[in-house]
Formats: structure tokens, sequence, C-alpha cells
């Protein structure tokens, strides 16, 4: 066993079909991309070369491209910290908890497996100003003007509602991993942080989490990706607005290569998405590497 | 060993070719094909058809039933249709064809960009020298015939899905407890909106989150005091916003509208389906909508709870004659390279049969002046005087600017509606928005 794994051409063989579908599907994309992005194209006719322009334009003259940036940071934020803090607070609280815990396992997955579509008609529901949603009819009992409170449709809170629609969705997914990783903590651990007198938030805090470490950053590392480049919560339910209070980067990009019809500038934005999303993911994972060796 | 990787190898190549043979080989829809599109003479098997929209849509449920029967009637194969709902999504169906060169029969067409883009590479028919033709040209309605008109050389390329025309719905019974008069100038609509406000009620319901319902309220002006004078002349960067009166007075109406609270609260939020929803469910007094929603409105109107009134004219200016606003909906084309001799006769087919399919399956009114038949919705007999002599049509901004600007205004418009931004601080982006796009 352990002399075919080693050979060569089988290990090719179990690489190459992922290697070849990979390629296919994002490297040549993003090289195809890059192509568009150096010309001025609005889907139909001919294209012009331009060059770097649509690039010097959009990093010195985009305004609205580095409001998207940061944005999709502050989403970005949001999200890991109710989809990896949520998740592990929520498999925190499952390994606590002896009855029930499948079926509340089971109710805190089922946000991850319904489409966004519907995750984003049911917030709308919930979050209406007309006729008044639920949100708005439970807060009113404790301030009657909080029945007009506007969540979706108000410029300052739209970013926040949609990356917690985001992050809510896919909390479970995340408090599956973060249960699966605690209840795989050895248990000799535990006892010997209880012999050496350690409550149980301390043993989370020393024994626990520090074991799982390498979960959390893997987690942060889904999230982060998820997040920078998610686009379909924000777009079903705010459509980046009002204005582009919402706007992501993802979303931008679309408007600006399947609305605005300029399919160059739009591969432009896709390719400054996707540098964004390697250096950000690069530096993390320089952060999390100095963490390991400390 | 050896044999069975040759035989695999082997195997693998048949596949190969026989995938790329049968992909060279494959029957379009509508018949088989030579390399540049065009289907041979007499070899025509189906109609096909490329429609926005859902298995609801007037474009769908008309030509649905009349291509049917045409087939049925010449022996061809039931007609294939392909839809696509959302707009984005259309369009980028329709530059996939229009860049393969590889357009189905009849297909959805806005008039703008996209028709033109058909029209360059010589894909999109003459449907005025096609409705002359027929003898059916002056059966059409002036109005909608008039909407369809190519800006660059004034021919007709797009056929009329329906007559469409708008107005406001008021509730007559909220307006009659407070003893109001339907308005007829926009300064009367707002004091209206003021007094509803201060009764407390809602006075305006919009869909906010649907791009057309607030640039209505942002083109109505310019509109009635220019046709499309003024957005032609700012697409050609010869007029402002900034300076043109009637862009201004829009600008203004949505501003004071909008931070005024005057729409429905949460109004951005608010999809057409919602308002829709809203509207007829007894929330709002009034609601700029349209024939297409005649079926909804049948019963509050039966019972004498709703009424309607047309655009109000700009105070103190010089307004057109028409007020209600006539459009065609989205435009249907014909392929022209696939417009053969049963393409033709299936088009006088459709003008003879269409004001029936449109009455009849629809519900929406035709866009030829033909008589309407007898047992129809009473809203349709009392809505026609509103469009019998218009021949003005209305101008849909969506339709005339390029796709970058109006997504600009569209997210410009939001702010403006929303009191983010003053009039003046709109008419200065927007004025910039045509610029920055034009380089």
């Amino acid at each position: 066993m352990q002399n075919s794994f080693g050979r060569k051409k089988v290990i090719l063989m179990f690489l190459l079909p992922a290697f070849i579908i990979y390629t296919l599907f994002v490297v040549v994309s993003v090289i195809w991309a890059g192509y568009y992005s150096l010309f001025d194209w609005s889907g139909v006719g001919d294209k012009t070369f331009l060059g770097i322009r649509n690039y010097v334009h959009l990093f010195t003259k985009d305004t609205i491209f580095w409001s998207t940036a940061a944005h999709t940071l502050v989403y970005t934020i949001i999200c890991i910290l109710i989809q990896v803090f949520g998740g592990l607070v929520f498999a925190i609280f499952l390994t606590r908890i002896t009855r029930f815990r499948a079926g509340l396992q089971t109710l805190y997955y089922v946000p991850v497996v319904i489409s966004s579509v519907a995750i984003c008609q049911i917030f709308t529901k919930l979050l209406s100003v007309t006729p008044i949603g639920v949100i708005n009819a439970v807060l009113s009992i404790f301030n009657p003007d909080l029945a007009f409170m506007e969540w979706i449709s108000n410029d300052a809170l739209s970013l926040p509602v949609a990356a917690f629609v985001e992050g809510y969705k896919y909390l479970g997914l995340y408090m599956v991993i973060f249960y699966a990783a605690l209840i795989g903590v050895p248990k000799e651990l535990e006892e010997a942080a209880i012999v050496d007198g350690a409550n149980v938030v301390q043993q989370y805090l020393h024994v626990k989490i520090p074991y799982i470490r390498p979960v959390i950053v893997a987690n942060c590392v889904l999230v982060l990706n998820g997040s920078l480049r998610s686009f379909d919560i924000s777009y079903l339910l705010t459509k980046g607005g009002p204005g582009n209070s919402s706007e992501l980067m993802s979303t931008y990009m679309y408007k600006q290569a399947f609305t605005s019809m300029k399919y160059g500038y739009g591969s432009a934005v896709a390719m400054a998405i996707v540098a964004i999303c390697l250096i950000v993911g690069l530096v993390f994972r320089k952060i999390t590497e100095r963490g390991d060796e400390e | 060993m050896r044999a069975k990787k040759i035989a695999a190898l082997a195997l693998a190549g048949v596949m190969l070719i026989s995938t790329v043979l049968a992909g060279c080989g494959k029957e379009t829809s509508s018949g088989s094909e030579n390399n540049s599109g065009n289907k041979s003479a007499g070899e025509r098997k189906k109609i096909t058809a490329l429609i926005r929209g859902s298995e609801t849509s007037t474009t769908y449920i008309v030509l649905k039933k009349l291509l049917t029967k045409f087939s049925e009637e010449k022996g061809l194969e039931p007609p294939e249709f392909e839809l696509v709902s959302g707009d984005a999504d259309y369009v980028t169906k329709l530059q996939l064809y229009i860049n393969s060169n590889a357009l189905p029969d009849i297909y959805g067409c806005a008039n703008g960009a996209l028709s033109k883009a058909a029209k360059d590479i010589d894909s999109i028919v003459n449907i005025g020298d096609e409705l002359e033709r027929i003898g059916k040209k002056e059966d059409m309605n002036k109005a909608v015939y008039d909407f369809f008109k190519d800006a660059d050389d004034g021919n007709v390329y797009l056929f009329p899905e329906s007559l469409n025309c708008e107005f406001f719905l008021y509730r007559k019974d909220i307006f009659k407890k407070y003893n109001l008069e339907t308005p007829k100038t926009w300064n009367e609509f707002l004091e209206l909106c003021k007094t509803l406000k201060d009764k407390g009620e809602i006075p305006l319901i919009v869909a906010g989150k649907e791009n057309w319902q607030l640039m209505r309220y942002l083109s109505f002006a310019p509109w009635r005091m220019t046709k499309d004078q003024f957005i032609l002349d700012y697409i050609g960067q010869k007029e402002k916003f900034q300076t043109n009166t009637a862009a201004k007075s829009g600008a203004e109406l949505l501003y004071t509208l909008g931070t005024e609270g005057y729409f429905q609260g949460g109004f951005l939020s608010t999809d057409y389906t919602a308002a829709t929803d809203l509207f007829f469910g007894g929330t709002g007094c009034m609601w700029y909508s349209g024939s297409g929603q005649i079926t909804q409105a049948s019963e509050m109107y039966a019972n004498g709870e709703l009424g309607f009134f047309p655009v109000p004219d700009v105070d103190g200016e010089e307004d057109m004659d028409t007020n209600t606003p006539i459009h065609g909906g989205f435009g249907t084309a014909f392929n022209v390279q696939t417009y053969d001799d049963t393409m033709k006769e299936f088009f006088q087919y459709m003008c003879e049969n269409y004001s029936e399919a449109c009455y009849n399956d629809a519900k929406v009114f035709s866009p030829f002046n033909d008589p309407m038949p007898e047992g129809l919705d009473p809203m349709f007999y009392d809505l026609q005087p509103l469009f019998e002599k218009a021949t003005d049509a209305w101008v849909s901004w969506d339709d005339k600017l390029d796709s970058a600007t109006l997504t600009n205004l569209v997210d410009e418009q939001q702010k403006l509606a929303q009191g983010k931004e003053t009039p003046e601080e709109f008419e200065a982006a927007a004025d910039q928005f045509i610029i920055n796009n034009s380089k």
C-alpha cells in the first residue's frame, strides 16, 4: 500500500482530475477575465483595446469600488464574528447539554440547507416596515417608534443586516465543524485540567479552545474566503442599496459587467477581487503561521 | 496490458470524435443551419422564440397560442420557447446569441442598445415595412408605433407585446371620506399627498426596489414638457439636469415625495409584487399602476372603491396633450436571417389574430385599433378613452439611456428619494454620469 501510494503515477492519477477541473474552471476563467479586462466591450459588437486603462480608472478614479472594498471588509468582519465565534459558542453550548442535542443541532443547521432566495424572502418579510413585520412588531412593544424602523432600506443598516443574514445562514455549518472538533478533544486533557482545579470556563479557555486552534484557523479562512466573494445574500436582500450603501465588491463587479454592460471594466473589477482575496488570504496565513511558530 | 491500453485509448478517441461530430451535426431547434446560421430554404421544421418573462407574461401567452395554432395548420413541429425571467439574465442570453450569430426566429428585445446591436449584425426585421406589406400599419395605435421608433433612423424594428397605458389608481372611498378631488397638476398632487398624510393615511405606494418605478417620478415632468427632447439631448450632452427646468422639476418631485414621507415606510425595499399586494390589500391611497393590473383591480373597481387619473400637468409650463403614458412593453423582434416565407406568413397570421389573443387570453389591450370584444372587465372600456386619441408615446428612460448611466442613475435616485442628497447634488451627479460613461 505504502509503495503504491509512493509511486508518482498513482499520485498523479489522484491529483490530475482535480487539477484539470480546477485549471479549466478557475485558472482559465481568471486568465480569460484578465484578457477581457484590457478591453472596452459592451458584450455585443467589437472590443476596443484599452491596455491597462480600466485598471488605472479602477484604482485612481473609481471611488465606489473602494467603498465597496471597505463594505466587503466590514461584511467579512461581521461574518467572522457571527459564523466563527457564534458557531464556536453554539458548539460549546451543544457540548454542555445532554438532552435535545440532536434536535437543536438539526435546527441550527436548517438555514444552511435553505436556499439563499428563501432566506432573503423570509428576512424581507420579518424586517418589513409596510406592512409591519414581526421584528418591528415585537420591537414596538418596547418603543412604538421602532415599528417604523427601516432595516433593509436604511443606508446605515443595510450592510450589517445583509452580513447578519449571511452569518445566520452559515452559522450552523461552522457550529457542526466546531462541535466535531470539541468532542474530539481527549478526555485526559479535560480530566487533567479538572485535577489542576480549572473551572468550566478555564477548561475551555486554556485547554479545549487552544487544542482546536487549527480548526478555528481553518474556519476563519473558509469564512474569509466566502465573505470576500459573497454575492447572493447582499444582492437578493438589498441589491447593494440603497444607493451603494451595501454594495460589495462582487455585486459591484456583477453590476458593472451585466447591468452596465461594461464587460471589460467588470473583468478588471473581477481581477482586483482575485488580487485582494489572494493578498488577504496570504496575510492571514502568515499571521496564523507566525502564531503556530510561537 | 499494452493491448488493453491501446483499446482504452481507441475507445476514448471514438467517444471524443463522436461527441464532436454530434455537436457539429446538431440540428438547431428550427431546422438545420449552415455555418452562417442561415436556414436552408424549405427545411424549416419549427419556429423558435426566446422570450423575456415567465409563462404568465403577455408575450408568452399570446405567442404560445398563435405559434401553436399556426404550426399545427402548417404541419410544423410544436414551437420551441425559451423563457428567461431575470432582466440581466435575459440580456446576457441575448448577447450570447447576438455574439454567436445564433438568434432564434423570434426574440424579445428592448428599443435601444440591444436592438441596435441586432441591427448591426443584420438580424432584425423592419417591422414597419412588414406592417405596411400586409396593410396593418394604419391599424396600429399611433402612440405604440411611435414608442418603438428607432432613435437613429426612425424605423420600427420591434413589435409591441401589447398596448400598455399607465395611470394613477386611487382609493375612491378614502378620497370621498376626506372630500378630496383628483389632482390636475403636480402641485395639487403634492397638496393632496400632504392632506392625506396629515389624516394619517399613506398617500402613495411605490415599488422602490424596482428601478423603473422611482424613475417614472423623475421623468414625468420632462416627458410632459419635452416628450423625448430632454433625454435625447441629455444623452447627446447638449442638455443638463442642472440647467433644464423639466429635469429639475422631476428631481424636485422625487425628492419631495420621498423626504416628506408620502411614500410608504421602507419603500426602497418594496418590490412590485409586494407593492401590488399592499395597494390591493387596502394599504395606501394612490398607486402608479397600469393596464397590466386590470385583473387585480377588477373587484375593487367594480365595488366603486377604485378610480384612476392620468399624469398631472407641470404647473406653469406648457405640457403636451397626451397625459397617459402609453407604451408597447418589451418589444418582439424577428430574426431577418431566418425570416423566410413561413415566417412572413406567420407575421401576417399573428397581426390578424393578435387582438383576439390579447383580449381573450392575456387580458391586455391590443396594440391594434381593433374593436374590443364584449364581455371584458368594465375597466377595459373605461380606460380606453384615455389613450384613444393619443399620438405621443411614453418615453422610457431605461430604454434610451446607456446601461452604465442607467445603473448610475438608479443608485443615485434612491439616494435622492431617501433625502441622502439634495436635488442639486443629484443633478450634478447625473450630469457627470453621462460624461463619464461616454468616454
